[in-house]
C-alpha cells in the first residue's frame, strides 16, 4: 500500500475517485502480487489516463505507459512498447542494456519474447496500454494475445485502458476496474474546485477598499458553483455530459455571464437576477459547440444595448457573412446547379428548368395543387408526411445534367468554353463536388463522360450562394424550402 | 456494337493527293526577330517587376498578422485547455496562387524567429502515414547536422542497435527538437480542401497528443470558408484546435491592383487594347479568378505582338533608320491608320506631303517614329484621365461604384468622351461642397504619375476660404441643389412651383468661383485627353488588341469544336462530294459521302437517351448504302464510326436494354 499522505494527495487531486484510487492502491503495491492483467474502463474524461499515470508516478513501481493514440499502426505499437519498456528498465535499474536483441519487434509473439527477455529475473513491471481499443490499425488478434501475456511473462502486470469493458480476452477471471461516469454532484464538485475569477482586474482599491482578495475568492466560488449548476441543468445535461465538454461550455459562458456584474449592474450575489438577465445564454446552442475560432462577442453587446426588451436570438452575423466566399460568377451558378441536380429528381427537370415555361409560376402551381389535395384528404394523408428534400442525402448526377441545369439558370448564352470544365475540375479538387462511381478516383479524365458527381455541401451554403447571384435556390428545389 | 472484337480495316486509298504547292520565295516573316524579342524582354521584365511588387504588397499585411500570430502562440502555452494554435487562412478559390502564398509566408516566418516551417500539400498526403513520413523528412532535413555528432547526443534509448523508430514516428521530431529547440514547428496545410477529412482529423488528433512535447502551430489554407472546414472536421477535433481567421486580399481586388500596375500604368510603351482587357477581366470575373492566369494572358498578349507583328520593331527604344529592313516602311504604309492619315491629308489637299510620305522612306520613317512618341504621350494622358476620373468618382462616393478597370477599358475604347457617365461626374464636381472638395483634392494629390492638374494651389485657396468661414457648415457652390428652394405660390387657384436661388454668402461666392475654375480646368483636360485611340497614327503598333489568338489560347471550346465538326464535316473537309448536299441549313445535311461518324452523329442527335443499334444500322444503311454487295464494308465503317463516337464519350454500352447503347452527351452543353 502507498503511504497514506500520498493517497490523500491523490484523493485531493482527483475528487470523486476514491474507490478507483483505493482499488489501484490495493492491486499495485510494492510487496503484494498484482494481477497479470487489469482492464480499466470508463467513458471519456473519467480520469482514466491521468489517474493511472499519477498513481504509478507516485507508486515507485517500474512502469511504462504507451499512449496508443500516438501509434499509427499495430506494428508501431509493438516497437513503441518495447522501446518504452527498455527506457524504463534502464532508468529504473540505472544500467545500460545491450539493446541489439530488441532491434525488431514485428509481431505479437515477438513482443512477448522481447518483453520476457527484458524482464527476466527482474521485479514486477507495470505496462499500461492506454486506449488500446482506439488503436488505428490493430492486428486482429491483439486483444486475445494480450490476454495471454500474463501466462508467458510472470512478472509483467499489464493494464489495458479502454472505453468499454473488453469481451474477447478469453480469460474469464480478468479483473476490471470501472471508472464510473460522474454524476451531477460529482461534476459540480470537481469543477467547483477551481473557480475562475469574476474580476479579471480587481476593482479599484480606493473605491472598494474593503473588497479583499479573500472576499473576492469567496464570491467567485459562490457564483461559479451556482452558475455550474445552471449550465448543467439547462445545457450540458442534454448534450456533452462528460467533464471536458461541460467544462468547456461553462468556461465559454462564464465571461458573458458575469459581464453585468463587472459593469456594476448587479452585485456578485444577485444570482437570480443575473440568471433572468442572462437567460439567453442558456437558450442558445452556440456555447456547446466546439469552434476553432472563439465566438465573436457580438451577442453581449447586442444585449447590453437594449437590456429591457426581451433578448431575442442574437443573429450570428459573422457566420452568415463568411459562409460564401467570393467565387467567380459562373462557378457560383455551377455550384447551385450541382446542388439542384443532386437534390431534384431528374424527371422533374422539365418542369423546373425548361426555358420556355415560367419556372416560378410552375412551382407555385404545383405546390398549390398539392396543398389543396392534402387538405381535402387531410385525415388520411397527414401520416405520410415527407421529409423535405434538402434534408436527404444528395444523389449523384451525370455531367450533362449539371451543364443543362447550369445553362437554364444563367440568363443569356454561355459560350461552350473549356473554362466551364476547368471550374468543375477545380470544384472537385476543392471537394465541393465529389466524384462518385467505380472508375478509379483520381485516375483518368476528371471530366470523363459517364462519370457522376454529387455535391458535398448543404442547403445553407447553397442558399447563400444563391443570394450572391440573385437566384432564389428554394424556388427551384422540388417541394420548395422557405 | 461490340460483337466483333477485332476486324481488319482497309481504308480506301484516296485517288490523288493534293499536290503541295512549292514555295517560290522566302518571305521575311521573321524580319528583325531578335530585335523584337529583345524589346519584348525589356518591356516584360519591367512588367514582371511591377507584378511581383503588387502581389507582395497585397498580402504583406496578412502575412505580418500571421507571423505575429505564430510568434505569439509560443508564449501562451500555459492554457488550461491545451489546444493547437491554428491560423485559418482564407485564400479563396484560386488554387494556383496558394502555393506562392505559402512560399512567401514561409520566408517571412522562418526569417522572423527560430521557427521551423513545413508545407504539406494534399498530393503528398494521401494518408496519415505518408503525410507523417513527409513531415518528418522535411523537418529533419532542414538542419544538416553532422552524423557523428548526432550519435553522441542521441539519447540512449535509440542508439544504433536498439529498436529503431519507424519512419512515421513523431519520435523523430522529438529527437530533432531536443537538438534544435525550435520555438515553433509550423505546419502549413496548403490546400486543406483537397485533403481527406479523415486524414486531417487523424493528423489533428495525433498532433494534439504530442503537443506537450512538440510546439506545433497549424496554418490551414482554405479555399472556401472557415465554416466549411469546421463542418468537415468532427466535433472533438475542433476542440483540439484554437485559433484565428485570416483573410487575404480578395482576388478581385488584387486583379484590380494588378490591372492598374500593368495595363493602366502611366509609362507603358505597349498598350493592351480595350477588347482584350475586357476579355481578360470578364474571364476573371466569370470563370477563373486567378492571378497567374491574368499574368499569363497579359504576357501572351505582349508575346503575340512582338513575335508576330513585324511592325512592333517601331517600339524599340531609340530606333534608327538603319535598324529597319528594306520593306518595313513599305509594310507600314499598308496599315489602316496610315491610310486614313493619307486620306485625311488628301482631304486637306496637302498633296505634296502625301507624295513625300509615299515616296521618301526616310521621311516616312521620321514621321512614324514621331507618331510613336506622340501616340505614347496621348495614350499616357488618356490613361491618366481614366485614372483621375475613377479617383474623382471614388472621392465623391458616387454610385454606382464603377471599378477603375471598367472606366479604363471604356476610355480605351473611346467611349468616355461625351458619355452621360462623364457628364454626370462633372456635374457633381461642379456642385461639390467644400468638405468633399477637400477630400477630392487630397485624393488627387496622393496619386502618383504626371497629373496635368496640380491640386495644391486649389488646396491653399480652399484652406484660406475655410479659415474665413464663420460657421462649421461646409461651403456650397451656386450649383448646389441645397441652395435652391422651391417656392409654392397659389395664383388663381393654381399651384405654382418656382425655383429660387438662395442668396449666396460672400464665402460661398468665392468658393463657387474656385470650384468653377477647378471644374473648367478638369473639363478641359478631359476633353483633350479622352481621345479615340484608334485614330492615332500607328495605333496598330501602339496598341495590341487582337481577339483571335487570345481566345483560342485562353478560352478554347473543345466540345463545341467537336460537335460542330461532326455536324458540319464539309466545312472542315472541303471536299466536292459533300458540298452540294450540305448547302443550306444545319441538320438536313445527310449524305452517304460523309464520314461514317458524322452520319451517325446526325442520327444520334435525333434519337432519345437509348439508341437501338439495329435501327441505327438500317438508317445508316439507307443513307450510306449503295448496293447489296458492299454490305460488309459498310458494316465495318459503321462499326468504326460507332467506335469513334464511343471514344469521344458520346455513347456507352447500356445494360438497360439489349442491343441498345446509351447516349451520354447532348449537343450544346
Ligand atoms: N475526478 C477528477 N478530478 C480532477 N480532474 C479530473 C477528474 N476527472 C477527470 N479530470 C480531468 O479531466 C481531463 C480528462 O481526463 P482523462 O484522464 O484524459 O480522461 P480519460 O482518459 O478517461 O478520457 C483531465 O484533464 C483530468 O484532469
Ligand atoms: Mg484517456
Amino acid at each position: 500500500m502507498l503511504p497514506d499522505e500520498v493517497l490523500l494527495q491523490l484523493n485531493r487531486d482527483f475528487p470523486c475517485r476514491e474507490s478507483q484510487i483505493h482499488q489501484l492502491a490495493a492491486l499495485y503495491s510494492q510487496t503484494l502480487p498484482s494481477p497479470s492483467l487489469l482492464v480499466a474502463h470508463g467513458l471519456t474524461a473519467t480520469a482514466k489516463s491521468t489517474l493511472v499515470r499519477a498513481f504509478l508516478a507516485r507508486s515507485s513501481l517500474p512502469h511504462a505507459i504507451v499512449n496508443c493514440r500516438e501509434c499509427i499502426t499495430g506494428r508501431h505499437l509493438l516497437e513503441h512498447t518495447v522501446a518504452a519498456c527498455l527506457a524504463t528498465v534502464e532508468a529504473y535499474y540505472d544500467e545500460t542494456l545491450d539493446k541489439r536483441p530488441f532491434a525488431r519487434t514485428d509481431s505479437l509473439s515477438m513482443l512477448a519474447v522481447n518483453l520476457g527477455k527484458l524482464l527476466d529475473g527482474r521485479d514486477k513491471f507495470v505496462l499500461v496500454l492506454d486506449g488500446v481499443d482506439r488503436l488505428r490499425e490493430p492486428m486482429p488478434t491483439l486483444m486475445s494475445a494480450l490476454g495471454r501475456f500474463g501466462e508467458v511473462i510472470p512478472n509483467l502486470a499489464l493494464v489495458l485502458v479502454t472505453t468499454l469493458p473488453v469481451r474477447n480476452l478469453h480469460h474469464p477471471g480478468t479483473p476490471h476496474l470501472h471508472f464510473l461516469p460522474y454524476s451531477r454532484a460529482d461534476l459540480l464538485e470537481i469543477l467547483g474546485q477551481k473557480p475562475p475569477p469574476i474580476f479579471l482586474t480587481p476593482p479599484s482599491a480606493e473605491q472598494y477598499s474593503d473588497y479583499t482578495p479573500e472576499l473576492a475568492a469567496e464570491d467567485d466560488a459562490w457564483l461559479w458553483n451556482r452558475f455550474l449548476g445552471a449550465v448543467w441543468d439547462s445545457l450540458s445535461k442534454h448534450t456533452g455530459r462528460d467533464l471536458i465538454s461541460f467544462r468547456n461550455t461553462a468556461t465559454r459562458l462564464w465571461r458573458p455571464f458575469v459581464e453585468p456584474v463587472i459593469s456594476g449592474q448587479f452585485g456578485t450575489r444577485d444570482f437570480s437576477r443575473l440568471m433572468v438577465n442572462r437567460r439567453h445564454l442558456f437558450q442558445l446552442e452556440d456555447s456547446v459547440l466546439d469552434r476553432i475560432m472563439p465566438a465573436a462577442p457580438t451577442s453581449t453587446n447586442f444585449i447590453l444595448s437594449k437590456p429591457t426588451t426581451a433578448p431575442g436570438k442574437p443573429l450570428p452575423l459573422t457566420k452568415k457573412k463568411t459562409l460564401a466566399y467570393d467565387l467567380p460568377y459562373y462557378t457560383t451558378v455551377l455550384l447551385i446547379a450541382a446542388y439542384l441536380a443532386s437534390y431534384n429528381p431528374p424527371r422533374t427537370d422539365v418542369t423546373y428548368f425548361m426555358k420556355h415555361t415560367d419556372k416560378r409560376k410552375n412551382r407555385r402551381h404545383r405546390t398549390a395543387s398539392t396543398k389543396t389535395a392534402t387538405s381535402a384528404t387531410a385525415v388520411t394523408k397527414t401520416k405520410s408526411r415527407k421529409i423535405p428534400r434538402h434534408l436527404l442525402t444528395p444523389s449523384p448526377f451525370p455531367l450533362d445534367r449539371l451543364l443543362a441545369v447550369f445553362r437554364s439558370l444563367v440568363d443569356g448564352r454561355v459560350p461552350q468554353v473549356a473554362d466551364v470544365g476547368t471550374q468543375i475540375a477545380t470544384l472537385t479538387s476543392l471537394r465541393l463536388l465529389t466524384r462518385v462511381g467505380a472508375q478509379g478516383s483520381g485516375a483518368g479524365d476528371v471530366l470523363e463522360a459517364g462519370a457522376r458527381w454529387r455535391v458535398s455541401f448543404g442547403w445553407e451554403y447553397a442558399r447563400s450562394l444563391g443570394r450572391v447571384v440573385d437566384i432564389e435556390v428554394g424556388e427551384y428545389l422540388v417541394g420548395g424550402v422557405d | 456494337m461490340e460483337h466483333q472484337r477485332c476486324y481488319i480495316y482497309s481504308p480506301t486509298e484516296p485517288e490523288e493527293r493534293a499536290r503541295k504547292r512549292q514555295r517560290t520565295s522566302k518571305p521575311h516573316f521573321q524580319a528583325q526577330l531578335p530585335e523584337r524579342l529583345q524589346t519584348f524582354r525589356d518591356m516584360w521584365s519591367h512588367q514582371e517587376e511591377r507584378i511581383q511588387e503588387t502581389l507582395e504588397d497585397a498580402d504583406s499585411s496578412t502575412q505580418e498578422a500571421i507571423a505575429n500570430f505564430v510568434s505569439a502562440s509560443s508564449q501562451d502555452t500555459e492554457d488550461l485547455s491545451l489546444a493547437i494554435p491554428t491560423a485559418l487562412i482564407i485564400l479563396g478559390p484560386s488554387i494556383a496562387s496558394h502555393g506562392p502564398f505559402f512560399e512567401r509566408l514561409g520566408r517571412r516566418i522562418k526569417h522572423d524567429t527560430n521557427n521551423i516551417y513545413v508545407v504539406l500539400t494534399s498530393g503528398e498526403s494521401p494518408n496519415l502515414k505518408t503525410l507523417l513520413k513527409n513531415l518528418i523528412k522535411k523537418v529533419t532535413s532542414r538542419v544538416d547536422d553532422d552524423d557523428d555528432d548526432d550519435e553522441m547526443r542521441r539519447p540512449l534509448a535509440t542508439s544504433r542497435n536498439g529498436p529503431k523508430l519507424l519512419d512515421f514516428d513523431l519520435g523523430h521530431l522529438q529527437e530533432w527538437q531536443k537538438r534544435n529547440r525550435a520555438q515553433n514547428i509550423v505546419l502549413a496545410i496548403q490546400d486543406s480542401n483537397a485533403f481527406d477529412a479523415s486524414v486531417l482529423i487523424e493528423l489533428v488528433d495525433l498532433l494534439h497528443s504530442w503537443l506537450d512535447r512538440l510546439p506545433f502551430v497549424l496554418l490551414v489554407g482554405i479555399a472556401t470558408s472557415a465554416e466549411n472546414l469546421e463542418d468537415r472536421l468532427a466535433g472533438k477535433t475542433l476542440r483540439y484546435l484554437q485559433g484565428q481567421k485570416f483573410d487575404v486580399t480578395q482576388p478581385d481586388e488584387i486583379i484590380e491592383k494588378l490591372f492598374s500596375a500593368t495595363v493602366a500604368r502611366p509609362d507603358a510603351r505597349l498598350r493592351i487594347g480595350p477588347n482584350i482587357s475586357q476579355r481578360i477581366l470578364k474571364r476573371q470575373r466569370d470563370h477563373v479568378q486567378n492571378v497567374q492566369d491574368f499574368v499569363d494572358a497579359l504576357k501572351y498578349a505582349y508575346m503575340s505582338h512582338f513575335y508576330a507583328n513585324q511592325m512592333s520593331i517601331f517600339l524599340k527604344d531609340g530606333i534608327s533608320f538603319e535598324d529597319l529592313s528594306s520593306d518595313d516602311v513599305e509594310v507600314a504604309r499598308t496599315l489602316p491608320s496610315f491610310r486614313s492619315r493619307v486620306e485625311q491629308l488628301l482631304d486637306e489637299s496637302r498633296v505634296q506631303e502625301v507624295r513625300k510620305l509615299l515616296d521618301d522612306d526616310y521621311h516616312t520613317f521620321r514621321v512614324l517614329t514621331e507618331a510613336i512618341a506622340s501616340g505614347q504621350n496621348a495614350l499616357s494622358s488618356l490613361n491618366a484621365a481614366a485614372t483621375i476620373l475613377s479617383r474623382v468618382r471614388q472621392a465623391l462616393q458616387m454610385s454606382p461604384e464603377v471599378m477603375c478597370s471598367t472606366i479604363w477599358t471604356r476610355a480605351a475604347a473611346g467611349e468616355i468622351i461625351g458619355s452621360p457617365f462623364l457628364r454626370e461626374t462633372m456635374l457633381l464636381v461642379r456642385r461639390v461642397p467644400s468638405d468633399k472638395f477637400a477630400q477630392l483634392l487630397n485624393a488627387l494629390e496622393h496619386s502618383e504619375g504626371d497629373f496635368v492638374i496640380d491640386p495644391r494651389p486649389y488646396k491653399q485657396e480652399l484652406e484660406q476660404l475655410l479659415e474665413q468661414n464663420p460657421d462649421s457648415t461646409p461651403l456650397r457652390t451656386q450649383h448646389d441643389v441645397r441652395n435652391d428652394s422651391v417656392r409654392t405660390t397659389v395664383v388663381a387657384q393654381k399651384v405654382l412651383l418656382s425655383k429660387h436661388k438662395a442668396a449666396l454668402s460672400k464665402q460661398d461666392k468665392a468658393y463657387s468661383e474656385l470650384v468653377g475654375r477647378f471644374h473648367d480646368e478638369m473639363e478641359c483636360f478631359f476633353s483633350s485627353a479622352f481621345i479615340n485611340p484608334q485614330t492615332l497614327l500607328l495605333s496598330e503598333v501602339l496598341i495590341y488588341d487582337l481577339k483571335s489568338p487570345h481566345t483560342e489560347v485562353f478560352q478554347p471550346k473543345p466540345r463545341y469544336a467537336i460537335e460542330r465538326a461532326l455536324a458540319l464535316p464539309h466545312d472542315y473537309l472541303g471536299c466536292d462530294c459533300c458540298s452540294g448536299v450540305a448547302g443550306k441549313g444545319e441538320g438536313s445535311a445527310l449524305s452517304g459521302t460523309q464520314p461514317a461518324s458524322a452520319i451517325l452523329y446526325q442520327m444520334y442527335l435525333e434519337s432519345g437517351a437509348l439508341i437501338n443499334v439495329s435501327d441505327l444500322w438500317s438508317a445508316f444503311h439507307a443513307i450510306a448504302g449503295e448496293g447489296e454487295e458492299e454490305e460488309d464494308g459498310e458494316s465495318k465503317t459503321m462499326q468504326r464510326g460507332l467506335a469513334e463516337l464511343k471514344y469521344l464519350g458520346l455513347v456507352k454500352p447500356s445494360r438497360k436494354k439489349t442491343d441498345h447503347i446509351a447516349k451520354t452527351m447532348w449537343k450544346g452543353l
